[in-house]
């Protein structure tokens, strides 16, 4: 009994560890800026990481919840971009009234993401095959719809949830992603929806057995994430007031990068959207510091990969010790 | 039973749509079944069996590598750099064959022995791969020019396909690895059941690690022939590569959770993937429509092969 017990006691301990480590990483990071570069700490700069690590946050709480599931959006990138394309479409080419662009856009995230989790649940497709191959189809018809061009100059009232600011003082992306992140975590603890994601992506065959309808679970998860990835794309491209065919290929090592980060398991059933916002933050302080300290940009994604690989590795690492601690 | 027909019998449904389409296409056009035509498709589809024969091996082993465009890439990157500081023929394939190698060397070390999952180290190598081969050439192609180089990928006098030569040389070392190698008995063994095999005495952790070396060698050799053929060593070539490759493998019957599989069928998707390709320029379809045609029909065809392959003995 007393084993169980300190069992369970060393993995609280290495959770909030782990998390520590999280919080002190990125609080060396944010020194480090501070003293490479005087505007680091400056209020516009601080803004403007939150206002950035928002995107990523909110495409991160989708593939949180995927991966957490069962695995990987890798299709959220190329969702993101085809989503803003057709909502800046509606709005600027056709002149549709902007809430019914937005909603249009996110049933077409939706859509996506039920294409993704319906083969990896019921074809039988593992997501980081299924999802990085609609990734290429999908990047293909926002280019079809583009043909290279870029749409910009959006009407100020579309622009309100990437550029506005709530009460004129809190950046709008902000807000959004504070409600998705609440959201995400109510429904994650405090629902019965919430409990069977984890014990899908934990356990597939005891979820089942235990009554759980897997695959509705894990079609489920992929619609969020579709959904999530299209919201993503109407805040940025409402922020930047442009929408090109390639937009949301910059994002799909980053957000992966701070979902491991947050401490995500890569292999199911464990994972928090607080870890998420941490990764995220710590992703676009280093995005922000690179491009304070004028690093070449190709070098943007290497480090990206780095991270993202040694991240894992201190993972690996840690939760072995741990079960070398639990065993002795 | 012989290869050939073991082949035929796993992959009828891929086969017979690719005779379809090369009659349709031949309607489309007077040209298309012509020998000089036959050549170019050779050519062009000759690089990516190599490729695919790479992924067919690491997906029969149970893995995954997102990395083989990008260590395409860089190998070709290496490759046009030693072609052009005057290195000897030999030198310039064993310069693109040990860059190949040693990055899938490092994917191995991640998965097999630190534990990664291999979507997880394949990705992030593919980030870090993209941003050397990008830093190393400065984000422009490098020309090769050296003829003897640029020989090993040409179409000389316009009849002997020398790509296509030379990746039929470097796939079939693949199948001759596959079927009468440790290496690829011990895929095969890892695919279908690697505790099983770890404890019936099989270096489990060495033979992944060599299985994902292996697909890099491969894969920088096709490098090679690569930057041959298309005279120069572009910084983002690879992109996408990886996934025509893993489509090619399970268009060619390779399973994606029993350990099951066989190079030679790889032939088939890769055809499949070339004749679409080529198909679509003899259709006249607008280039900005192709690659959204090809993501689809891709996935189409993963998914309609996977639901076959699944929907009877297999399936849970």
């Amino acid at each position: 009994m007393t084993k169980t017990s300190s069992g369970v006691r060393i993995r609280a301990d290495a959770a909030l560890l782990a998390g520590l480590g999280r919080f002190g990483a990125l609080a060396i990071l944010i020194v480090v800026g501070a003293l490479a570069s005087d505007v680091f700490l400056s209020g516009r700069n601080i803004s403007n990481i939150v206002t950035n690590a928002s995107v990523i946050i909110i495409l991160g709480v989708g593939q949180t919840i995927a991966i957490i599931t069962n695995g990987p959006d890798l299709s959220a990138g190329s969702v993101l971009t085809i989503c803003a394309v057709i909502a800046t479409l509606m709005v600027k080419q056709l002149g549709i009234f902007f809430p019914i662009a937005i909603l249009a856009a996110l049933a077409l995230g939706m859509f996506l993401g039920f294409l993704n989790g319906y083969m990896i649940a019921r074809i039988g497709i593992p997501s980081f095959i299924s999802t990085y191959g609609l990734q290429w189809a999908v990047f293909g018809f926002a280019y079809v719809i583009l043909k290279g061009y870029v749409i910009y100059d959006f009407d100020t009232s579309f622009r309100f949830i990437g550029n506005g600011y709530l009460f004129g003082t809190i950046p709008m992306p902000i807000v959004v992603m504070l409600l998705v992140v609440t959201g995400g975590m109510f429904m994650l603890r405090r629902t019965v929806v919430g409990r069977e994601l984890y014990a899908v992506g934990a356990n597939r065959v005891a979820a089942r057995m235990s009554g759980v309808d897997t695959e509705k679970k894990i079609i489920q998860a992929f619609i969020l994430s579709g959904a999530l990835a299209a919201l993503a794309g109407i805040v940025l491209v409402a922020r930047i007031n442009a929408v090109q065919a390639d937009i949301g290929k910059n994002y799909v090592l980053p957000v992966i990068a701070a979902v491991f980060m947050g401490g995500t398991s890569p292999t199911g059933g464990r994972g928090t959207l607080l870890g998420t916002v941490i990764g995220a933050l710590i992703i676009t302080v280093v995005q922000n510091g690179m491009n304070l300290l004028a690093v070449d940009s190709v070098w943007r994604d290497a480090v990206i990969g780095v991270l993202i690989i040694l991240t894992v590795l201190i993972d690996i690492t840690m939760q072995k010790r741990l079960a070398r601690i639990q065993a002795a | 039973m012989s290869g050939f027909s073991r082949i035929l019998k796993n992959v009828p449904a891929v086969l017979w749509v690719e005779l379809l389409l090369v009659i349709v296409f031949s309607f489309f056009s007077r040209n298309y079944l012509t020998t000089r035509n036959l050549l170019i498709l050779l050519q062009q589809g000759a690089v990516l069996l190599v490729i695919s024969a790479a992924a067919t091996f690491v997906i029969i082993s149970g893995g995954l590598d997102l990395s083989l465009g990008a260590i395409m890439t860089v190998a070709g990157v290496f490759t046009a750099l030693a072609v052009n500081a005057g290195f000897p023929i030999p030198a310039v394939i064993a310069v693109g064959a040990l860059v190949g190698t040693a990055c899938g060397a490092v994917n191995g070390l991640l998965i097999s022995f630190a534990g990664m999952e291999p979507f997880i180290a394949t990705l992030g190598m593919q980030g870090l791969l993209y941003g050397i081969s990008l830093a190393m050439t400065n984000k422009e192609g490098i020309p090769v020019s050296n003829e003897r180089f640029v020989f090993l990928g040409d179409l000389v006098n316009r009849t002997v396909p020398m790509a296509a030569i030379s990746c039929g040389l470097i796939f079939l070392l693949a199948v001759f690895v596959q079927n009468h190698t440790l290496l690829g008995r011990y895929t095969f063994a890892i695919g279908g059941n690697e505790e099983g095999s770890r404890l019936s005495g099989v270096e489990t952790r060495f033979w992944k690690w060599a299985i994902y070396a292996f697909a890099g060698f491969l894969t920088g050799l096709g490098a090679v022939v690569l930057v041959a053929r298309l005279e120069v060593a572009d910084p983002i070539v690879g992109v996408q590569w990886e996934f025509e490759a893993i489509a090619a493998a399970i268009l060619g019957g390779t399973s994606l959770r029993i350990g099951r599989g066989d190079v030679r069928g790889t032939i088939v998707g890769v055809m499949l993937i070339t004749i679409i390709r080529s198909g679509l320029n003899v259709v006249r379809v607008p280039s900005v429509w192709q690659p959204a045609i090809i993501g689809t029909i891709i996935i189409l065809s993963i998914v309609f092969q996977v639901w076959i392959s699944t929907s009877g003995k297999e399936r849970k």
